[in-house]
């Protein structure tokens, strides 16, 4: 049997999750990683799933011209999310990276969480757009 | 990445690109933009295809065109514009049409 592409990345994706928690575990069972070191690393490598994922959303994703508004509508809302998902998810990376481990998890989400409510509220436009539309 | 930094050094292909931004358009209302014969054109579109960049629909008798470029190449082309990225030889300034008659 041959997946689909997306389904494809979206395994690759979660196996690569499992594969670093089994990885950095076993790294601080063996006192080779702190578990600092750990936290950040994890923190990074999500951060980078986000910037990558959504970096591709407005090639990849099927046309939304089901869920929306004009097409020209739905190109703009569509960058626009990718937009603040791929600066979110830099900055929760830079985050995990850069800040101090104490505050690095809140600001992390604190950054990341404003792309999220964009993008909610651009999906959430097209479809009070269309519903109006009837 | 070759075939898009080739798209992107253009400045009608980042130009098109550009109009492109506001919603799918047709290749003639395209075409009728720039002040290049339609085999150019057609050629800078089948650049542009060729890097993934657009993507094209046919409808009914008119091909339209559609942006198809990640937050990345966005940003490639941000970066071209404000810096003239320049890896093929110079072509000469295409004028638009719309900024000519304003002029005149």
């Amino acid at each position: 049997m041959k997946l689909n592409h997306p389904i494809r990345g979206a395994l690759a994706v979660a196996a690569l999750y499992l594969l670093g928690a089994v990885v950095f575990r076993e790294l601080r069972e063996h006192a080779l990683f702190s578990a600092e070191a750990i936290a950040r690393s994890m923190g990074v490598l999500m951060g980078l799933v986000v910037v990558v994922s959504a970096n591709a959303i407005p090639k990849r994703l099927v046309p939304l011209a089901r869920l929306s508004c004009d097409p020209g509508r739905e190109l703009t809302l569509r960058r626009v999310g990718a937009w603040a998902l791929v600066l979110g998810g830099l900055g929760y990376t830079l985050a995990y990276a850069l800040a101090p481990i104490g505050i690095a998890s809140t600001l992390a989400i604190g950054l990341l969480a404003p792309g999220v409510l964009v993008v909610v509220g651009v999906m959430a436009r097209c479809a009070w757009k269309r519903h109006q539309a009837g | 990445m070759t075939s898009i930094f080739k798209a992107l050094a253009d400045p009608t292909r980042r130009q098109v690109l550009q109009m492109l931004r506001a919603g799918p358009m047709g290749a003639g209302a395209l075409a009728e933009a720039f002040e290049v014969s339609k085999p150019t054109m057609s050629a800078h579109f089948a650049v542009l295809l060729a890097a993934d960049l657009i993507e094209a629909e046919k409808s009914g008798r008119t091909i339209m065109y559609r942006l198809k470029m990640s937050v990345l190449e966005e940003a490639l082309m941000g970066f071209a514009q404000a810096f003239g990225l320049q890896v093929t030889p110079e072509a000469p300034p295409t004028t638009i049409r719309k900024q000519s008659k304003e002029k005149s």
